[in-house]
């Protein structure tokens, strides 16, 4: 026997509900999988984001926030760490590279981040997309999607609460904060990284100190005459002209600035643990990122499967609400099938005719979903990007197709309902309906 | 499954042996819709129904297909009870024996001219072949169908009622059953379609019976059975 005749003839019947029911239930799969797949690229996205970011110490606070400052460079106030940390760093064993982080600067809503050398590097992981990193106090590099050219001259501002402009743009609020007379020249431009600092400006830790008039943290400090600029209003210390350009640890100075993070690269694990116990006393905490990733994972989970039971039982909802509906049209279609039988259609052919134009439409709702959750998925991950710097890739994964597989199933199942209501109708009473 | 493996002309004797049709009504109260003396119809013979709304032709066509059963006393075709068969055995012996034509037409309006009357072949195997096409156009042409391809909801009733006759004869019926061939049409259509009928019957040999109330068409049949409402239905 062939249905499809048949099948056909009915779907083209339901000229505009055919694709109101389809449209129906893609919407449902779709809410399904974006949440899901959405879900696990935010997670592979910030978890790639804090690939470089070993060990973190900071002063006692909040672990989370200083994760949401350090790794995703959300502005926030955070307190100093002991700069002497530093020194004991250099002379640590166990310590591969240190860099320390200085965040509060922005300029055009780049945030200014003053770091190493060698960390704005990855310590050798990336090389500059074009020029070259800093080598002196008033360089910077910047970050992929940073606005500035090679060349340009960067006028930071003073970050305050309510400077939170957009990226790339001045606003009155930084225009109000600028640090006059403390300028920066781009001398290169980072790969994309597809994190937060794509949209940073790199600096020598040494520039911030000095522009917020702190001194540069070595014991060469000076004032020779030919210094430059953001050297005008710091503490005087030693003059040692040959050593004026060095920036870069060791930071030897007598008194070296606070900074508000330092990252730790450990050379081994057992390293990594012993320095986590030895920092997490004494006024400091260090911590994994990865630590903190996981409890925030825990709660994005959490979040994720209320919302996942929840697009669930919408789904179950309208697969419901899509066979009521098809239970209606077959009851108008009774005296079509009832024709059919009396033609001398066996009722398995009706069977066939209904379960199958019921378990089509569904099917291609299901099909239909997946490719709507994709788009919508992307669409959300172009606004996270937008937002955050975070660039997600998100894709539809086995977790995602089995769920609409499932769904198909059920659908293709509770289509049977309709089907078996019109098998069982007797084709003298159809063939009597008007 | 091929469509139809039967030959032509292969009518049997339609033996009906004191039928009768009971419903029970909303209080359960049983009551007669049908009683019938036997009657027999001879392979190749019409036999015209008549009888006023109510009186049971419907029925009477619907038992005969096998579509109901009977209350009491049996449908035989040749020495096959089908009133002792089961659903599915009902709905293969129609398959191959019966051309149904109804009052209304009841074509699949979304499809063509063509493929309403090849729908019977559906039921059976996969896919038309090239002689189940054929047939398909012949029977179109035959019936006075100038364009295969129209789709039935743009017909006329006349030509509507050509393509169900069309239809009925497709499986090569040994039985063709009519229920009101002519009703919704005017008298001019309504005698053409009699004549198709008529002559489509008597050219497969298949015995036809027509229940009607139009005179002209019961006047070409062989035999004539008076349906009257049944006296159970008037005292309930």
């Amino acid at each position: 026997m062939n249905p499809f005749p048949m099948l056909l003839a009915d779907l083209r019947t339901l000229r505009w509900t055919a694709p109101a029911i389809v449209l129906l239930v893609a919407i449902a799969i779709a809410s399904g999988i974006a949440i899901g797949a959405q879900e696990r690229a935010l997670r592979q996205g910030s978890a790639r984001a804090a690939d470089d970011f070993d060990l973190i110490v900071g002063a006692p606070g909040s672990q989370t926030q200083l994760v949401m400052s350090a790794v995703y460079l959300q502005p926030d106030a955070l307190p100093l760490l002991d700069g002497r940390i530093l020194q004991a760093l250099a002379q640590d064993e166990r310590v591969a590279a240190f860099a320390p982080l200085g965040f509060g600067d922005v300029s055009r809503g780049y945030p200014v981040v003053g770091t190493t050398a060698a960390f704005a590097g990855r310590w050798g992981r990336i090389a500059p997309r074009e020029g070259r990193l800093f080598a002196a106090e008033g360089e910077a590099v910047i970050g992929a999607d940073v606005n500035y050219h090679l060349g340009d001259t960067i006028a930071p501002s003073h970050g305050t609460a309510g400077n939170q402009g957009r990226h790339g743009e001045e606003s009155e609020e930084e225009h109000a904060h600028r640090h006059e007379g403390h300028d920066y020249r781009v001398v290169g431009r980072l790969p994309k990284l597809g994190s937060p600092w794509d949209r940073a400006i790199l600096v020598p830790i040494e520039s911030v100190w000095e522009i917020h008039g702190l001194g540069n943290g070595h014991a060469s400090e000076t004032a020779a005459s030919d210094a430059p600029f953001w050297q005008a209003g710091t503490a005087k210390a030693g003059p040692s002209p040959d050593n004026a350009e060095r920036i870069g640890p060791p930071f030897d100075g007598k008194r070296v600035p606070g900074v508000p993070a330092i990252l730790i690269k450990p050379k081994s694990v057992v390293g990594a643990y012993a320095l986590r116990a030895q920092y997490r006393q004494g006024g400091t905490m260090a911590f994994f990122p990865a630590e903190v990733l996981v409890s925030l994972y825990g709660a994005l989970g959490d979040i994720r499967s209320v919302l996942v039971v929840a697009s669930a039982a919408n789904t179950v909802l309208i697969l419901l609400s899509v066979v009521l509906l098809l239970i209606a049209v077959n009851g108008l279609r009774r005296r079509r099938y009832a024709t059919l039988r009396a033609l001398g259609a066996p009722r398995s052919y009706v069977l066939l005719v209904t379960w199958l134009g019921a378990a089509l439409l569904i099917a291609a709702g299901c099909v239909a979903g997946l490719a709507l959750g994709l788009g919508a998925t992307h669409a959300v991950s172009g606004l996270v990007a937008a937002r955050t710097g975070l660039s997600l890739s998100p894709s539809i994964g086995i977790g995602e197709l089995s769920q609409a597989a499932l769904l198909c199933l059920v659908g293709s199942v509770l289509a049977a309902l309709p089907a078996v209501s019109s098998y069982r109708a007797p084709v003298l009473s159809g063939l009597r309906a008007d | 499954m091929p469509p139809s493996p039967l030959p032509e002309g292969r009518a049997e004797t339609l033996v009906l042996d004191r039928l009768a049709l009971d419903r029970r009504d909303g209080d359960g109260r049983s009551f007669s819709i049908l009683a019938l003396p036997a009657l027999t119809l001879e392979p190749g013979t019409s036999l015209g129904v008549s009888g006023p709304s109510g009186s049971g032709k419907s029925s009477f066509l619907h038992l005969v297909a096998g579509l109901i059963t009977p209350s009491a006393g049996r449908v035989s075709w040749g020495n096959r009870v089908i009133s002792a068969l089961g659903e599915s055995e009902r709905d293969r012996w129609r398959r191959g024996t019966i051309g149904f034509v109804f009052q209304d037409f009841h074509l699949i309006p979304e499809l063509d001219v063509a493929a309403n009357i090849a729908l019977p072949a559906s039921f059976s195997s996969w896919r038309l072949d090239a002689a189940g096409r054929r047939r398909a156009l012949d029977l179109a042409e035959q019936m006075g169908l100038a364009d295969p391809r129209r789709r039935a909801a743009l017909l006329s009733r006349g030509e509507q009622q050509r393509v169900a006759i069309a239809r009925a004869l497709f499986g090569k019926p040994a039985l063709l059953l009519a229920d009101e061939p002519t009703a919704s049409l005017d008298a001019a259509r309504g005698e053409a379609i009699g004549s198709l009928l008529v002559e489509a019957a008597a050219r497969c040999g298949a015995s036809l019976i027509c229940a009607s109330h139009d005179a002209s068409l019961l006047a070409r049949m062989d035999g004539r059975l008076d349906l009257t409402p049944a006296s159970a239905k008037l005292a309930s």
